[in-house]
C-alpha cells in the first residue's frame, strides 16, 4: 500500500507542468465590484499582448489578508484606496498605488413596485430585506449606509438590512429575490449578465462620499514584467473606455 | 474586547436545532432501523447526504427555496414565517445539516440490540410505541446523548450555510463561525483569535466528552 501511494505521488510529480520557457499569467487579485468590467478587461489586454490573465475575485478585506499572509499575487485592485494603503505601509507594494476607477452606487430591486423615481419613498414604505455588502469590510457597503444616514433612512431601513459577504453577494441576494432591493455598485448592474433583470436608480453622488479605486503592484510582479504591463493597461484609453463602459467614473 | 452576542447566538442556534432533532430524528431512526422495505437503502442514503454535500449546495438551494420570489416563499410569506435572513431560516438549514448526526447512531444502536428483547416485550403484550419508549430508548442512551452531543457541535461548527443564507445579520444571523470570517476580514485578528479560541476548545471538550462516554459504555457493556 505505502509503495503503491509513493508510486502514485512520484508520477503526480513528475507529470507537474514545469515549462519556465511559458509566459506565467499574470495573478490579479480582483474587488468583487469590478469583476465583470475586468473580465472585459483582461480579455482585451490577452487580445492585445498574449499574456494571460489569472483573476481572483473576492472582497479587498479578505483579498488584503491574504496578502498579508504570503498570496502570490501580482496586482490588486481594491474596491476602495484604503487597504491598498495599508498594504503599501505593511511594505507589501512594488509601486505606489495609483487610482484606476471611481465607483458608483446604485438601488436595485426586482420587485415590480419599484418606483426608481419615489426611491426614497418606496425604500421607507417597502417591508422587504435591503441587501448591502457588509460595511466594515466593503467601501459600497459603508457608503450605502452613509446614503441612508443623508436621506434619514436610518431609522426605517436599517432592521430590514442584511449584510453580503462582498457587493457580488449582496447583488445575489437580489437577484435571487431573497432581497426586496440592494444598495449596489453601478459596475454589477451594468455587466451584460444583469440586463433585464429588475431596474435600478443612480444614487445621486452628493450623498455619499466617491468610493475611490486604487490598484497596487505587489512585491511578486518583481518577478513577472508582464504585471506591469497590464498596471499600465488599465489607464490606458482602451481600458478606460471598458470602465466606463461598466459606469465608472475615471480618475 | 469582543462581541459576546455571536456566541451566545451559537449557543441558541445549537440548542434549537438538536431539541428539535432530538423530536425528529429519534423517530426517524427507530424507521430506518427496523424498515425492511426496499426504499429503506434510498431513506438511508437521503439522511447521510449532508455528510458529503458541500453546505454551499445546501445553502444556495433553500436561499432560492426559502427567496419571496419563489412558490415556497410566497407561501410561507403568506403564514408570515420568514426564513431567508432569519433565525428560523438558519434552524431549517441546520435540521437539514446535522441530520446524519443524529439519526446515524441512533439507528446503529437500535438495529444493534438484540430482537429478543423487543420480542419478550411484545410476547407480554405490549404495544410497538411502548416497546421503542419503555424498551428499545432506554437501551441506547449512550447513542442518544452522542447523537445529541455531535449534532450541537455539528451545528456550531457551521460555516457554508450560514453564510448563503444568514445576510450577517447581528443577534439574528451572526453566529460565531461567521463573526471569525469577519474579523479577519477586517484585519482584526485579534477579536478572531479569541473567538477561535472559544470555539477551539469548545469542540475539544465536545469530542473528549464522546470519547469518554463511549468509553463509559463499553465498559458497562462488558
Amino acid at each position: 500500500m505505502r509503495r503503491y501511494l509513493l508510486t502514485l505521488f512520484g508520477s503526480l510529480i513528475a507529470t507537474m507542468p514545469c515549462n519556465p520557457a511559458l509566459a506565467a499569467p499574470v495573478k490579479v487579485a480582483v474587488a468583487a465590484n469590478v469583476q465583470y468590467a475586468f473580465a472585459d478587461v483582461a480579455a482585451d489586454f490577452t487580445r492585445s499582448t498574449g499574456v494571460a490573465v489569472e483573476a481572483s475575485y473576492a472582497s479587498s478585506g479578505k483579498i488584503a489578508t491574504q496578502i498579508l499572509n504570503g498570496a502570490p499575487f501580482e496586482l490588486f485592485l481594491s474596491a476602495d484606496d484604503e487597504t491598498p494603503r495599508k498594504l503599501s505601509s505593511a511594505g507589501m507594494a512594488q509601486l505606489p498605488a495609483k487610482t484606476y476607477a471611481l465607483g458608483a452606487l446604485v438601488l436595485w430591486s426586482k420587485d415590480p413596485a419599484f418606483d426608481g423615481k419615489q426611491w426614497q419613498s418606496w425604500l421607507k414604505s417597502a417591508s422587504g430585506k435591503v441587501a448591502i455588502a457588509n460595511p466594515q469590510a466593503a467601501p459600497y457597503g459603508a457608503e450605502a449606509l452613509r446614503v441612508l444616514a443623508y436621506y434619514r433612512l436610518t431609522d426605517s431601513v436599517k432592521p430590514r438590512l442584511v449584510q453580503g459577504d462582498n457587493i457580488a453577494q449582496a447583488a445575489q441576494f437580489v437577484d435571487s429575490g431573497a432581497a426586496q432591493a440592494g444598495f449596489v455598485a453601478k459596475a454589477l448592474v451594468l455587466a451584460p449578465q444583469m440586463q433585464g433583470k429588475g431596474r435600478w436608480v443612480d444614487i445621486p453622488a452628493a450623498s455619499y462620499q466617491p468610493i475611490v479605486q486604487d490598484m497596487l503592484l505587489l512585491k511578486p510582479a518583481a518577478a513577472n514584467p508582464d504585471a506591469r504591463k497590464l498596471f499600465d493597461y488599465l489607464s490606458s484609453p482602451a481600458a478606460h473606455a471598458i470602465l466606463q463602459r461598466y459606469g465608472y467614473r475615471l480618475p | 474586547m469582543i462581541d459576546l452576542q455571536p456566541l451566545w447566538l451559537t449557543a441558541r442556534l445549537a440548542a434549537t436545532t438538536s431539541a428539535i432533532l432530538l423530536l425528529l430524528g429519534v423517530p426517524l431512526a427507530g424507521w430506518l432501523a427496523h424498515c425492511r422495505r426496499w426504499y429503506k437503502p434510498l431513506a438511508e442514503t437521503l439522511v447521510a447526504m449532508p455528510l458529503v454535500l458541500p453546505p454551499s449546495v445546501l445553502g444556495f438551494y433553500l436561499l432560492l427555496a426559502f427567496s419571496p420570489a419563489s412558490l415556497l416563499g410566497q407561501w410561507l410569506q403568506s403564514i408570515h414565517l420568514q426564513l431567508v435572513f432569519s433565525f428560523a431560516g438558519l434552524v431549517v438549514g441546520s435540521v437539514l445539516f446535522s441530520l446524519p448526526f443524529m439519526v446515524q447512531p441512533v439507528a446503529a444502536a437500535l438495529s444493534s440490540l438484540p430482537a429478543n428483547l423487543r420480542e419478550a416485550s411484545y410476547t407480554l403484550g405490549k404495544s410497538r410505541w411502548h416497546t421503542f419508549w419503555h424498551v428499545e430508548l432506554p437501551c441506547i442512551k449512550p447513542a442518544l446523548v452522542a447523537g445529541l452531543v455531535m449534532s450541537f457541535a455539528h451545528t456550531v461548527g457551521e460555516f457554508g450555510l450560514v453564510l448563503m443564507l444568514g445576510g450577517n445579520i447581528p443577534g439574528v444571523s451572526r453566529v460565531a463561525s461567521i463573526a471569525i470570517y469577519n474579523e479577519v476580514e477586517v484585519l482584526n485578528y485579534p477579536a478572531a483569535h479569541v473567538y477561535a479560541a472559544v470555539l477551539c476548545s469548545f469542540s475539544f471538550l465536545v469530542v473528549l466528552a464522546v470519547n469518554l462516554l463511549r468509553r463509559h459504555s463499553e465498559r458497562l457493556a462488558a
